[in-house]
Formats: structure tokens, sequence, C-alpha cells
């Protein structure tokens, strides 16, 4: 029972890193319908941006987070700004430019820190708290605790903020939220700078956990995005549970099938999407004639 | 076709053209040596610098590795240039980047025998070696390696040279000082699937069976598995003295970092990982301290050779060097007296020189027998305050 509470405890700190990656990917999704492929080169940058300020800079860990988010939030206006001219003309040439992004940001970062990779020190050093036999690092409750109150700032910005109201306008109709005066191109924008920013919080706050390298957002890229998938894409409750769920899964197969735990993951992935292609609060949607 | 027709589109000029090509291709250069793969000459009367490839990850997780060999290499390289190279010939050295990539190994082994390079360092991946091997040795392309795997030794290949001692000569060092010196019986293993993983798994639970020991617990990570947690859940609850880690630097410090996050005291036990800086920043210096290391370098100040290795390696590159800097520059030191001794000679002749080459080196004394390894012990250190100190 302790190693089922303490493989528990693991796949919630990592499940709450893949809950803010996808929930990035569903941000952009529902406003623009499009998948952004660089954001995994996305996080892997505002990890390493993050651990500049905090290693290098020596900045406090919490000075150095935020600053991250808006270095990378305005690389993610850089890259809609380059795909502007394609919304809503060319989607699949949207989709290889996301492509062609990642690919830049990979080569950029190995230009600036090298290919090496860097180790970051935890900023929380206190001894793991013990819980009934299980072992909880400070620093994986800091994560889930921050990436809680993430969610709760980007439901409130989306619901009570007229840039928020302005973005739902655009995901559920964009030529209505045009006529209606709402500046798509503008939308479209903070939609994936605030996806960047998400993106970036999810690399600097993974960064201690693990190893930050220009190939770091390879494999978290792809358990965010199977995250959003699994949650439902486009849906901010369903980031958060398919983030989670991934996280969680993957703690188990790790503890009961070693090597084969990422065949394992995708199996278990496979099925659920089969049994629910919508995902667990992913909309259904019915054409009629 | 009419013979009209066919004179209509030229074939006297393409015909012309081709012969013109086929004279060129026939033709070798003035002064080249024979081409690697043409015969056993290397009679080493060529002239022109000396075409040398180093294929190393530059990319991707193993690309410190990479960084590493090709500071070691180029460090002895330039310091034999400057002393006037092998009879007045430079050696010119070209960087491949493997990616680690076995697939991609074996396209750069074909493509480093068309550019000519006699040659090769690299690579620091038994598992891109291995792929690279058959075709150096169809090539007559002598290769001087960081792998350690004895998959490599059982290659038997006449043109193979290992830099440093196998998996097994680090492990069954390393499993008696913990068994006979320490008394250690309970030991754990966690190791990943990877080439290097699966060689040290192997090495290690070996020794220890000879040892009489079987593991209290022993898992297997993937090479690119991040989060070793659930694994090292269930290993914290055999309650071992020691955990023994096969993989690579990074991951060998995340699995560090996150058994002591775990609030796991035994003591951790590796081989030459776990004597890098990477490892040691990846852990954490506190988490770090107290792994014993099982290594034939033992850091920068074990001899007065290292020294100056190490000062020299820290002016040309602005950090101290490694394991695999000092193991890389071992392995160039050898092949550049091997050049020397046979006069700058190529094939079969060159791979003979260096089986013949007695060096004393940063990692001890060198006499390849003929699988290829030229050095047969390590020692145990044991990491204080950031660094490896010999254990008294």
């Amino acid at each position: 029972m302790q190693s089922f509470f303490q493989t528990l405890v693991s796949g919630l700190s990592f499940g709450a890193v893949y809950a803010l990656i996808a929930l990035g990917f569903s941000l952009v999704y529902r406003t623009m319908g499009l998948v952004n492929f660089a954001h995994g080169a996305v996080l892997m940058i505002g990890a390493y941006v993050a651990s500049t300020f905090y290693l290098s800079a020596r900045l406090p860990f919490a000075v150095a987070v935020p600053a991250a988010m808006v270095v990378t939030a305005v690389i993610g206006l850089v890259i809609e700004r380059i795909l502007r001219p394609l919304e809503n003309k060319d989607f699949d040439l949207m989709l290889i430019g996301t492509i062609g992004a990642g690919t830049v940001l990979e080569a950029v970062a190995i230009i600036i820190w090298s290919s090496s990779g860097r180790g970051v020190s935890s900023p929380v050093q206190t001894a793991p708290l013990a819980v009934g036999g299980v072992s909880i690092p400070g620093y994986n409750i800091l994560v889930i605790v921050v990436t809680a109150v993430a969610m709760v700032v980007l439901t409130l910005f989306l619901q009570r903020t007229k840039h928020g109201a302005a973005m739902q306008a655009v995901a559920m109709d964009h030529e209505a939220a045009t006529a209606a005066g709402i500046h798509v191109g503008r939308s479209n924008a903070i939609a994936f700078a605030i996806g960047a920013a998400l993106a970036a919080l999810a690399g600097a706050l993974i960064g201690p956990m693990l190893y930050v390298s220009p190939t770091m957002g390879d494999s978290l890229g792809i358990d965010g995005f199977a995250a959003a998938i699994l949650g439902g894409f486009g849906s901010v409750p369903g980031a958060i549970a398919g983030g989670l769920g991934i996280g969680i899964i993957s703690a188990f197969a790790a503890q009961q099938f070693q090597g084969y735990s990422d065949m394992v993951t995708f199996v278990v992935f496979t099925v659920l999407v089969m049994i629910r292609p919508t995902g667990i609060f992913g909309e259904k949607t019915v054409n009629r004639a | 076709m009419s013979r009209r027709s066919l004179c209509r589109f030229g074939l006297a000029p393409a015909l012309a053209v081709a012969v013109v090509a086929l004279a060129v291709a026939a033709c070798s250069a003035p002064g080249a040596s024979s081409t690697a793969g043409s015969g056993a000459t290397g009679s080493g009367t060529a002239s022109g610098p000396i075409k040398i490839a180093v294929v190393d990850a530059q990319s991707g997780s193993d690309s410190d590795l990479g960084q590493f060999e090709w500071r070691g290499v180029s460090l002895a390289v330039n310091q034999a240039n400057a002393a006037g190279g092998i009879g007045g010939r430079k050696i010119d050295l070209t960087l491949y980047d493997d990616q680690g990539d076995p697939t991609v190994g074996v396209e750069l082994a074909k493509k480093i025998a068309s550019a000519g390079d006699i040659a090769m360092f690299g690579t620091a991946e038994s598992a891109v070696t291995l792929a690279m091997a058959p075709i150096l040795e169809s090539e007559q392309i002598p290769n001087i390696t960081s792998g350690q795997s004895t998959a490599l030794v059982k290659l038997n290949s006449p043109y193979l040279f290992l830099n440093g001692p196998t998996g097994l000569t680090y492990d069954s060092t390393l499993a008696t000082y913990l068994v006979k010196t320490k008394h250690y019986t309970k030991i754990a293993m966690l190791t990943n699937n990877d080439s290097y993983g699966a060689g040290e798994e192997s090495a290690f639970s070996s020794s220890l069976k000879s040892l009489g020991l079987a593991p209290v617990a022993a898992k297997v990570v993937p090479a690119d598995q991040t989060n070793m947690t659930p694994e090292l859940t269930a290993i914290h609850g055999s309650n071992p003295q020691v955990l023994f880690i096969g993989a690579e630097e990074a991951q060998s410090g995340l699995i560090v970092k996150q058994a002591r996050a775990l609030g796991m005291t035994a003591v951790i036990a590796e081989g030459a990982p776990a004597g890098t800086p990477l490892y040691m920043s990846t852990a954490g210096t506190a988490n770090a301290d107290g792994t014993i290391v099982s290594s034939p370098y033992l850091g920068n100040g074990a001899s007065a050779a290292a020294a100056k290795f190490a000062a020299a390696y820290t002016t040309a590159y602005g950090s101290a060097p490694e394991l695999h800097g000092a193991k890389a520059y071992d392995g160039a030191e050898i092949m550049i007296a091997a050049l020397k001794a046979c006069n700058g000679c190529t094939g079969l002749a060159l791979a003979s020189a260096i089986r013949a080459v007695h060096y004393d080196g940063l990692l001890g004394d060198f006499s390849y027998d003929s699988s290829g390894v030229g050095i047969f012990a390590t020692a145990i250190g044991i990491i204080t305050d950031g660094k490896i100190v010999p254990v008294s």
C-alpha cells in the first residue's frame, strides 16, 4: 500500500506538468484550430531561460520562472505573427510551419547553450515530507500547487476578462467573432502567447526534477499531446484530467513493466481513446443537414 | 534508336566525357597513399596531411560524451602537430556527428572510407561502434573507441581497439570492493536498457554471482526515462545497503537525485559515468557525495601526468577534463605513437603498429592483446565534496 501511494505521488507530480503542457496545446487548438507542434520546443526554451536566470543570473526561482514565461510568450507572439498570413487560408502549411518553428528553436538552443544539457538544483532544499511512510519531496508539492494556481488564473482569465471572452468567441466561430468586431489576429496572438507561457512554466517547473537539454521537449511534448487528447483536445478541464491521467498511468506502468513502460502507457492510452475518441471532456460535434 | 538519332543527341561527346571521367578516377592524386581497402600495403610513403576521422555524438543525449572525446583527441593531435607532426606531415581531423544513432554511424563509416580517412577515433557509444565495425574492418580502417561493451571485444576485429577497460573490468573490480572489502551483502541494481546499461547489468550481476551474491532487487528502465521514482520505490522496499547504477551520466544523476528525494540512504556505486561533472551536476553535489566509483582515472590530481594533461586541457577549452577526455587523449596518443613508428602507414600495417605500442597513459599502462583490449584494471574512488578521491 505504501508503494502504491508513493507511486501515486510521483505520478501526480509529473501529471501536473503534463497538464500544463496539455493546456497550452488545448488553448491554441480551441482558439485557432491548430495543433502547435512547436510546443515541446517552446517548453525546452522556457526550461533553458528559467535555468539561466536561476543558475547564471542567480535570480530567485520565484522571479526566474515568471521572467522565463514573459520571454517565451514573446517567442509565441513571433511564431503566431509568422504564421498569420496562412490563417484560414492554408491549414496544412500552418501545421508544417509549427514543425519548422520547433526545429529552429532547437537549433537556436544548441547555438546559445550548446548541445550539452544542465542539471538544475531544486529551489526547495528541505527534507521530504513523510506521511504514513510515503516520502513527498517538498518541490513536488510546490509543482502541484503552482500548477493548480495557473489553472485557476487561466480559467478566470477566459471567463472574466474581455480578452478571454474574445478568445472564447473566436474559438466558437471566428467569422461571427469578426462580425462582432473582435480582432481575430489579436486573439490568436494572445492564445499563442499564453500557450507559450504555459509551456515555459511547465519547462521551468520540470527542470529541477529532470535534466534540461535541447531534446527534452520531444518526449515531454508527446506526453503532453497525449494528455490533451486523452482529456479532450481543446478542453481546459480535459487538459487537467488528461495530464494527471497520463502521469499516473506512466508511473504505475513504470513500476510494473519497467523497460516496457512506455509501450504499456501508450497501449492503455490507445484503448481509452478507442473507447472514448473525443476524450474525457471532449465535445462531440454533430452536423445537422 | 537509329545511328543518326544517336549522333543527333551527341553520343560521341558523351562517350568522350565518360572516357575522360574514367581516366581521372583511375589516376590517384600525386603522392597519395594507397586507398583504404585496396590492399594491406600501407607502406607509409605518402605526403600531405594524414586524415583521421572523429565520429561521436555532437547532438542528442550523448552529445556531452562526444564533446569530451573530441576535445581529448584534438588536444593530443594539436600537441603532436605543434611538435612537427608525423615525419613532417600534419594530422588533419574531421569531426562527424553520429547523433548517437547506429544507423547514422553505418552511413558515416561508408562516408569516411570514401573520404580517405585512414583511421578513426570514436565512438563513445558501443552500439554505434558495433554497427560501424564490420564496414571499418572491410575498409581496413583502424578504430580506437571509447566504448567498453564486451560485445566489442567479441568481434575480434584486428582493426578495433578500446581506449579503456571493458565493462566487465569496471564492474568486477567494483563488485569485489563492495563485497570483499566493505562486506556489503544487500546490493540492488538499477540499469537502463540501451547497450551500455544492458552490458552493465550483465557484467555486474555476473560479478556478484562469482562472489556468491544475488542482487536483492534488480530493475531496468528505458534509456530515455526521466522519472525513475516507481522503480526506486520498489527497490527502496528491499532496503538495500548499496544501489548499483548502470546508466549514462545524466540518467544516473537523476536516479540518485530521485532516490535521495525518496529518502533512500543506500550507498551509490557505479562505473565510469559517476566520475564525470555531468553526473555530479545532475545529481547535485550533496547527493553525489559518497558515490563509490570504479574508474581508471581518479581525477585530475591523481598523478603528475594527469595534472599536466588537465592544465593543458583547461587552457585549451576553459573547463577541467574528466574520464572520457582522458580516455580519448590516451587513445589519440597511442595512434600518434603508432603512426610515428610506421612512418604514417595505413590499413593492416597501422593496426599492427597500434597493437605493438606500449604506452604509459593517464589511465594506466596500455598493451593491446589480440582482442583489442589494452588495459585491464581500474581503481576505486569515492566522491567527496564534489571530487573523486582514491579510497584508502
